[in-house]
């Protein structure tokens, strides 16, 4: 094979869009005025919005969690003054378009794409659902029992990953605004009333808490248009947030075990970490990140590893920040931003005779890659990967404009794509693995296993006796005499440390 | 009036194409003396190329017992390396260029996709045509990659959609291999690692020229890339293999079938007519496909008074299945009290009569077909994007061309037709009815 070098004309491109972006950003922050991020392309035949509301699931009231997402659904999914939901569907359907919100722990964004020649319709439907939302009664009650459904049938039985993940973040963030998830939890959902939902949107959804994205074939007109039609909203800035403070790591191992029936193991673990877009740690642990586990990756280490060389499960992948959808994204998704991010492992499901050696094996490999460091060849090799594969995450307006806000949300003097092109190339082995030793902590972890027989998996990690993997096909010597090795390490997990929690008890208050 | 604006937009958008086409792009098809088809689509986009290998095999070619799931597994294999690149030098390969690569298996087909910098094109061809012409894996990784999918069927089956398809298709299929699902039977996915020697005559029966279609949409020079497609396929020899698939008998009385899901799901009521296989040009298919959308949208009048004003139900939907055998017109929902299902079922049977008895508004039928023009406008926003859009009408006819008789015919439907074809298709003697409960809840 001919091996051709990376191309430079990537970086040309990431640094013509950052100019696009920063060169017409309008407005400076101001108590009482939106802010906008205009990406402007007259010859489009999109016209994009973005629009970002500065509130998330980490500013619902005590009680009261999953707040955010209904308000956010009321306006997504519920009636304006104008028009019923009813004859919203009518008049988007000829346009093919519709648009949505999003809810995560800090940022709610109303996103719609539509045909230019639709542009004047479609932005008299999105303006009316962000400043004169109907909070209609049977709209609140369709939007309210579907959330509480989604907890209490989807998200606890559908997919043990998802599941495991949220558990995870549930866990690492214990008794911070960060440890619910974005639907909330059930008692409190279902305690929800319309007026609650009118006092979350008239605190947060203020014309000094948006941040209005245009991306596409907008027109001036439109912006003006957007400015008088926001004073709508009401004055002023949102009360002020502030994220949980990070974590300290001295926790040892604590391990959450969901247990239901079930034919195989998924299994999550992580801590948080204090690095985020906005500090250079995340330039340089996004290299060896890649490397043991680049999301829906098969080049990655554990994936190799533990899929490739042992059959077994479908996939294991790391990540630094969080990737939204991962269960169908295989590029990361935008405005999914947070000020607190956690480092975590996901170990598809495995056969349940193989759990305790699959979080031996990933732990330890883990634990060797913190140690050793990368070595000088396969930093190179994932350095080119992801010079190359990040000008995947950004291929329409839309997403160019998703990543805009985020850098918004950052407060990164430059794109995060153009930096991923500088830092990552500048980035040298010692600062590496300088980084993965003081940002990533394999003794502090949280592990979430969803599991059936939680007493035998709870007696196992104590015992901490060696747990043979168990193989349907033939093993060549050299894996088995690893295996050996996988099946000793020793994990030292006290008794108190594991908390077994019955499935339908999570997320219930 | 609305109709007409959807013409007036098609046209500008059609600028760079042929004159009347639906494909806003300049294209060029060219077909190999080995039967190879290759699509090239030109797009303004700089830099990035979608690369896309379609073999028209899926779980529709399952027709030997024991071998269901058999094209999915082997979409897995594609991976595993030839005599000159070993699977650890492919992946290195494409490590090194940052492409955007994966696969799927469906009924109809095996997708190969990868997106990269154009640069890399060559390398691209040779590495592609490399593995689809001399595929070789030892038995050991065979076994290995039997047991990932094992993986993969273990992560699916907890959901309750996952448990309804398996069973409902089961039902509503007696002998075509649309019985099972693309991930195949349990029996058969446990017993995969058996089947090595199944596995060789299973690469040498399907993955052959004449049943394969290579799409190259994005910054490209038609002749370069042309000749390129043209010397690194050259060698590969047509196949001869064509399965015998198992006739569908016309259906003559209702079935039914029932899940008792283990966890917690609000309850599933899905309902499914046998409908023909998709042909571009044929007016019944067309109008089913209006039909669903029609009469079990989220603009129908159904949908409006289960899921808005009554709130009985979380979501229904009406869908054609698109195959290149007859499948099915599902509808589907999800209803938030099994105590409620025969009242949902009777009001669903309620809509099929008015579908029969009354024709549609004039308006309503235009609003619906300018949906679906710019529904297929709106995804091609990306050279992904566009590549991925053109996937399955290459799936169905081999090629781009019937995409213009395929929006030919949507067009000439008309409000009579659809009470035709809901009067022909929507009877009980050919329908399915699946229903789905948390185990012990009576439906």
């Amino acid at each position: 094979m001919t091996r051709i070098l990376a191309p430079s004309r990537f970086a040309a491109l990431a640094a013509l869009c950052v100019l696009a972006v920063t060169g017409v950003a309008h407005g400076a922050p101001a108590e009482d005025a939106p802010q906008f991020v205009l990406m402007p392309n007259p010859e489009s035949p999109f016209v994009t919005f973005r629009i970002w509301i500065r509130a998330g699931s980490a500013n619902d009231p005590a009680g009261q969690e999953g707040l955010a997402q209904l308000t956010g659904s009321l306006i997504g999914r519920g009636g304006t003054r104008a028009l019923a939901y009813e004859a919203i569907l009518q008049r988007l359907f000829p346009m093919a378009a519709g648009y949505s919100v999003s809810v995560d722990r800090e940022m709610t964004v109303l996103e719609g794409t539509v045909h230019r020649d639709y542009r004047d319709a479609f932005y008299a439907l999105i303006r009316d659902a962000l400043t004169a939302p109907a909070f209609d009664p049977g709209d609140f009650e369709r939007l309210r029992t579907d959330q509480a459904n989604y907890l209490e049938n989807n998200l606890r039985y559908s997919d043990d990953e998802e599941l495991g993940k949220a558990v995870l973040h549930w866990a690492a963030f214990q008794g911070t605004s960060y440890a619910h998830p974005e639907a909330g939890l059930v008692r409190s959902v279902k305690a929800l009333t319309l007026d609650d939902v009118k006092a979350f949107h008239a605190t947060w959804y203020r014309r000094g808490n948006i941040v209005v994205g245009l991306a596409g074939a907008f027109g001036d007109d439109l912006v003006e248009r957007l400015k008088a039609d926001l004073a709508a909203l009401p004055a002023g800035a949102a009360p002020a947030f502030t994220p949980p403070a990070p974590t300290k790591k001295t926790r040892g191992l604590r391990v959450f075990i969901v247990e239901k029936e079930t034919r195989a193991t998924a299994i999550s673990f992580g801590h948080p970490i204090a690095v985020t877009r906005a500090d250079d740690d995340f330039y340089r642990l996004m290299i060896p990140n890649s490397w043991l586990g680049e999301h829906r990756t098969s080049s990655s280490h554990l994936y190799q590893v533990m899929r490739e060389a042992r059959g077994m499960n479908y996939g294991d992948y790391s990540y630094i920040e969080w990737f939204a959808g991962s269960q169908w994204n295989e590029i990361p998704p935008q405005n999914h931003a947070r000020h607190r991010q956690m480092f975590e492992v996901w170990i598809r499901p495995v056969m349940n005779a193989n759990r305790h050696f699959a979080l031996r094996q990933a732990m330890r490999e883990l634990t060797m890659l913190v140690d050793n460091g990368m070595m000088p060849e396969t930093l190179e090799l994932t350095r080119n990967f992801l010079l190359n594969f990040s000008h995947h995450y950004a291929t329409t307006e839309s997403a160019r404009l998703g990543y805009a806000i985020d850098d918004r949300f950052y407060g990164l003097p430059e794109s995060h794509l153009a930096r991923i092109q500088e830092r990552v190339k500048a980035a040298t082995l010692e600062e590496v693995n300088a980084a993965l030793r003081r940002d990533i902590d394999p003794a502090n972890m949280d592990i979430v296993f969803v599991t059936n027989d939680a007493a035998g998996l709870k007696a196992a990690l104590v015992g901490d006796a060696p747990s043979p993997i168990h193989y349907d096909a033939p093993t060549p010597e050299s894996i088995l005499a690893e295996d050996r090795i996988i099946q000793a390490y020793s994990l030292k997990i006290a008794p108190d440390a594991i908390r077994v929690i019955p499935v339908a008890e999570v997320f219930e208050r | 009036m609305k109709h007409a604006v959807v013409l007036g937009l098609l046209l500008a958008l059609a600028a760079t194409a042929a004159a009347g086409s639906v494909l806003p792009y300049a294209h060029r098809t060219e077909v190999l003396p080995n039967g190879l088809t290759c699509i090239l689509v030109k797009l303004d986009n700089p830099d990035l190329v979608a690369y896309i290998t379609i073999v028209r095999t899926g779980s529709r070619d399952e027709v030997e017992p024991g071998h269901t799931g058999f094209a999915h597994f082997f979409e897995h294999m594609m991976f595993r390396g030839t005599p000159t690149c070993s699977a650890e030098e492919y992946n290195r390969i494409h490590t090194e260029m940052g492409a955007d690569d994966n696969a799927f298996t469906g009924e109809d087909l095996t997708c190969y996709h990868l997106i990269f910098s154009k640069l890399y094109l060559e390398q691209v061809v040779a590495t592609e045509a490399d593995r689809f012409m001399h595929l070789a894996y030892a038995e050991p990784a065979f076994q290995k990659e039997a047991l990932a999918v094992l993986g993969e069927y273990n992560k699916d089956c907890v959901s309750p959609w996952f448990q309804m398809e398996e069973k409902f298709l089961a039902t509503a299929f007696q002998a075509h291999t649309y019985r099972h699902t693309v991930m195949g039977f349990l029996k058969d996915v446990e017993d995969m690692p058996n089947q090595y020697a199944y596995s060789r005559q299973f690469f040498d029966r399907f993955y052959r020229p004449n049943n394969c279609v290579v799409l190259v949409v994005g910054d490209i020079d038609y002749d370069a890339t042309l000749a390129l497609l043209r010397k690194y396929y050259a060698d590969w020899q047509p196949g001869t293999y064509k399965p015998t698939y198992p006739a569908e008998p016309p259906q003559t009385a209702e079935r039914t079938c029932h899940v008792d899901y283990a966890g917690a799901s609000l309850p599933m009521l899905w309902i499914g007519y046998q409908a023909p296989a998709f042909d571009p040009a044929n007016k019944d298919f067309a109008a089913l496909t209006l039909l669903a959308r029609l009469a079990f949208g989220e603009t129908s009048s159904i949908y409006r008074e289960l899921v808005l004003e009554r709130r009985t139900v979380e979501s229904i939907e009406g869908n054609l299945e698109s195959h290149r055998d007859p499948h099915l017109f599902t509808i589907s929902g999800r209803v938030k009290r099994a105590e409620d299902l025969p009242a949902v079922q009777a009001r669903i049977e309620q809509a099929i009569a008015e579908a029969v008895a009354q024709p549609v508004d004039p308006e309503r039928l235009a609003a619906m077909k300018s949906n679906l023009k710019y529904d297929f406008l709106m995804r091609l926003d990306s050279t992904g994007g566009t590549a991925f859009r053109l996937i399955r009408i290459i799936q169905l006819t081999g090629g781009v061309e019937a995409l213009d008789t395929w929006y030919a015919t949507l067009d000439g439907v008309t409000a009579a037709d659809i009470q035709d074809v809901a009067r022909k298709y929507l009877v009980r003697e050919r329908r399915t009815v699946g229903t789905l409960t948390s185990a012990g809840v009576e439906p």
